[in-house]
């Protein structure tokens, strides 16, 4: 293999994860949620404020910092109304879920016409790549694979504590109940409303944050409905990873990778049927859920409100 | 009693009816709050809507044939739930039902059928593979137990992915490239596998889909309240223990109830494509799906309740893209009204329930 390959594939492996991030953040969130009980259908419209509210911010106040911390505080109130809808009034978690996808779309592209009317497409102020001493250095893999923004690094620490706190702490072993037997949970004197709740804003966090990367770590700009489904691919993530940590994860980075290809190919001249490699996670995950892909097990207590 | 009690009380003797309306008003006045907010008069938003709602004859008959496609989702919508089923897959189930009406008309032979059997065995097509897309999710809920939620939205996004790669090849469904700026859709259907206007000489787009959805909405109403099959999807819905022990074929019900999901919204696939768009574009669906699921849910069961519901935004829709025209506020005001009718209506129908039990 000579130097160009290994530069390509470097290449495409740094774009397979880019590619990969807003999915794995959303997915990560929703992990928690789902494990706890919560389908949480609304990532799609959490990562689009994120994606919105991060980019005003940075726009305003000229730091991508800043506008990180933004997306986060303006995703909060959405999160809180779906765990209040869902957990407290027992709302129907799909419907509600769907209802605040549309008003998410329909807000942050009225905002965004108002705010910046024909200015749009404007370049915003996004993070800085940040190198780990050493490893961007390496020959040819190392400016492609190694020159990420934060958020990267971050999103990868992400997963590691939430499968440590999942599979060893006594917060993992409630979120497990809640989703599970939620009524145990209960009698053994915990809360399944503050557990959901949590677990609901936790992935709105998440969620805020993969929606930043996208505006403010890889596009630098906002455009409207820019998430365009990648909420929905965290959640076909967590399906396909078996409701897993790491088998999410993995599942993520190849959903990266398939987008990655519809970029490369061509590029490459090779023709490539785009449609083909969009549908593929779909594909995917239909067979997963199918039984086709080994024996699903979503959390028993999924989707269900709990009445004491 | 307070007044606020009283009030509960006077909702909830009526929920079916007085629900969706207030989950409506309240919307539609966030709607004109953010209009007032962002400096637009209210007169001349209000203008510009009334003009491309009902202003003309053509913009009367676009509004209502974009209602009779969401009601075709709507109603399908409400023929699953009725078994507690919820389909969410109404845009791929439209795709999908575009895509085989287009292949019908333009080269699977129906341009040489007698008569109005040129546009009726397209649009038939059509329904029957919205139904057999749909009884997918239908035949995995009954044999692997995969919550239709899931399956209905996965398989919808492939039809909506399958839609848009079969118009981007010339040996699928796009129009020969004659040059470069050949666009990415597939030919126009030939005039006589297009459905025909409802009334002849009118001025005005409405197509005969709308006759053929009274007629549906009538059996839909006889299927749901007077059949066997309706009882059993009742049953499903409540109690699917309780209805095994009473001998009725659950899985056979289920598969049937998403196959009828499906058909309705293929049906509307159907129109769209022979009665409004008459060649097969990128982004076919564009939202109806989504549209019809409101509609079906803010029906919340009810026949009538769909066709008012997909009245409203039909012509809410119409309004919406003229204000965004001639008044410069921006059409995704109807979006916002929209997810505002749906949380509104998820976090109320709870409060109601606890109004009558206490």
């Amino acid at each position: 293999m000579d130097g160009g390959w290994l530069a390509l594939t470097g290449l495409f492996a740094g774009s397979s994860i880019r590619l990969a991030m807003p999915m794995l953040y959303g997915a990560l969130g929703e992990l928690v949620s789902e494990r706890a009980g919560v389908l949480n259908l609304s990532i799609e419209g959490m990562m689009l404020t994120g994606a919105f509210a991060g980019a005003m911010g940075s726009l305003a106040t000229g730091q991508p910092l800043l506008g990180l911390v933004i997306a986060v505080a303006a995703v909060l109130p959405i999160a809180l109304l779906q765990a209040w809808l869902s957990v407290t009034l027992h709302a129907n978690q799909i419907v509600t879920g769907i209802g605040i996808n549309i008003l998410v779309l329909g807000g942050t592209t009225f905002a965004y016409r108002e705010l910046l009317g024909n200015r749009s497409r404007v370049q915003i102020p996004g993070l800085d790549s940040w190198q780990p001493a050493g490893l961007a250095d390496l020959p040819l893999i190392g400016p492609a694979l190694f020159q990420q923004n934060a958020l990267v690094y971050v999103a990868l620490g992400a997963a590691l504590a939430i499968a440590l706190v999942l599979r060893y702490t006594a917060l993992g072993l409630a979120i497990h109940a809640a989703g599970t037997e939620p009524t145990a949970l209960d009698k053994s004197g915990g809360s399944v409303r503050r557990i959901r709740y949590g677990a609901v804003v936790f992935a709105g966090v998440m969620s805020a944050l993969g929606g930043a990367f996208l505006s403010l770590g890889d596009i630098h700009t906002f455009t409207e409905g820019m998430t365009n489904g990648a909420g929905y691919l965290a959640l076909v993530g967590v399906i396909f990873g078996n409701w897993r940590t790491g088998r999410t994860v993995l599942a993520c980075l190849f959903f990266g990778a398939a987008t990655a290809l519809q970029f490369q190919l061509p590029a490459l001249g090779v023709p490539a049927p785009t449609a083909l490699l969009i549908m593929l996670p779909y594909v995917m995950a239909l067979l997963a859920v199918a039984g086709l892909v080994g024996r699903q097990s979503p959390p028993p207590a999924l989707t269900q409100a709990y009445l004491p | 009693m307070t007044a606020v009690a009283s009030l509960r009380l006077a909702f909830a003797g009526r929920p079916a009816l007085l629900l969706p309306i207030g989950s409506v008003v309240v919307a539609l006045l966030c709607g004109l709050g953010l209009i007032v907010a962002v400096g637009v008069p209210l007169q001349d938003a209000i203008a510009a809507f009334a003009d491309g709602a009902w202003g003309s004859a053509y913009s009367v008959g676009a509004s209502l044939n974009r209602a009779v496609a969401l009601a075709l989702v709507g109603l399908g919508f409400i023929v699953a739930h009725r078994a507690n089923l919820t389909n969410v897959g109404g845009e791929g189930q439209i795709a999908i039902g575009g895509m085989a009406s287009t292949a019908l008309c333009l080269y699977g032979g129906a341009a040489t059928l007698p008569g109005p059997l040129a546009w009726i065995v397209p649009l038939g097509a059509a329904t029957l593979a919205g139904g057999a897309w749909s009884a997918i999710a239908g035949v995995l809920k009954v044999r692997v137990g995969t919550n239709e939620v899931i399956s209905t939205l996965l398989l919808s996004f492939i039809a909506v992915w399958m839609l848009y790669g079969s118009v981007q090849s010339t040996s699928l469904l796009r129009q020969p490239m004659t040059n470069s700026a050949t666009l990415p859709e597939s030919l126009e259907i030939p005039a006589n596998t297009q459905v025909p206007a409802l009334i002849d000489g009118l001025d005005m787009p409405l197509h005969s889909g709308a006759a053929v959805l009274l007629a549906l909405a009538i059996i839909v109403t006889v299927l749901l309240q007077r059949s066997l099959f309706g009882l059993r999807l009742r049953a499903v819905g409540l109690n699917p223990m309780a209805a095994r022990r009473a001998g009725m074929p659950i899985a056979t019900t289920i598969v049937l109830a998403m196959f009828i999901a499906g058909a309705f919204a293929g049906l509307a696939g159907g129109f769209m494509l022979q009665g409004e768009q008459f060649a097969l574009k990128a982004r076919f669906p564009s939202g109806y799906g989504l549209d019809g699921l409101v509609v079906g849910l803010l029906a919340r069961g009810s026949v009538k309740g769909v066709l008012a519901s997909a009245l409203l935004f039909g012509f809410l829709r119409s309004g919406g893209i003229s204000m965004e025209l001639s008044a410069n506020v921006p059409s995704a005001i109807v979006l916002i009204i929209q997810g505002l009718v749906v949380l509104l209506l998820a976090g109320s129908a709870w409060w109601l329930e606890r109004a009558v039990r206490h």
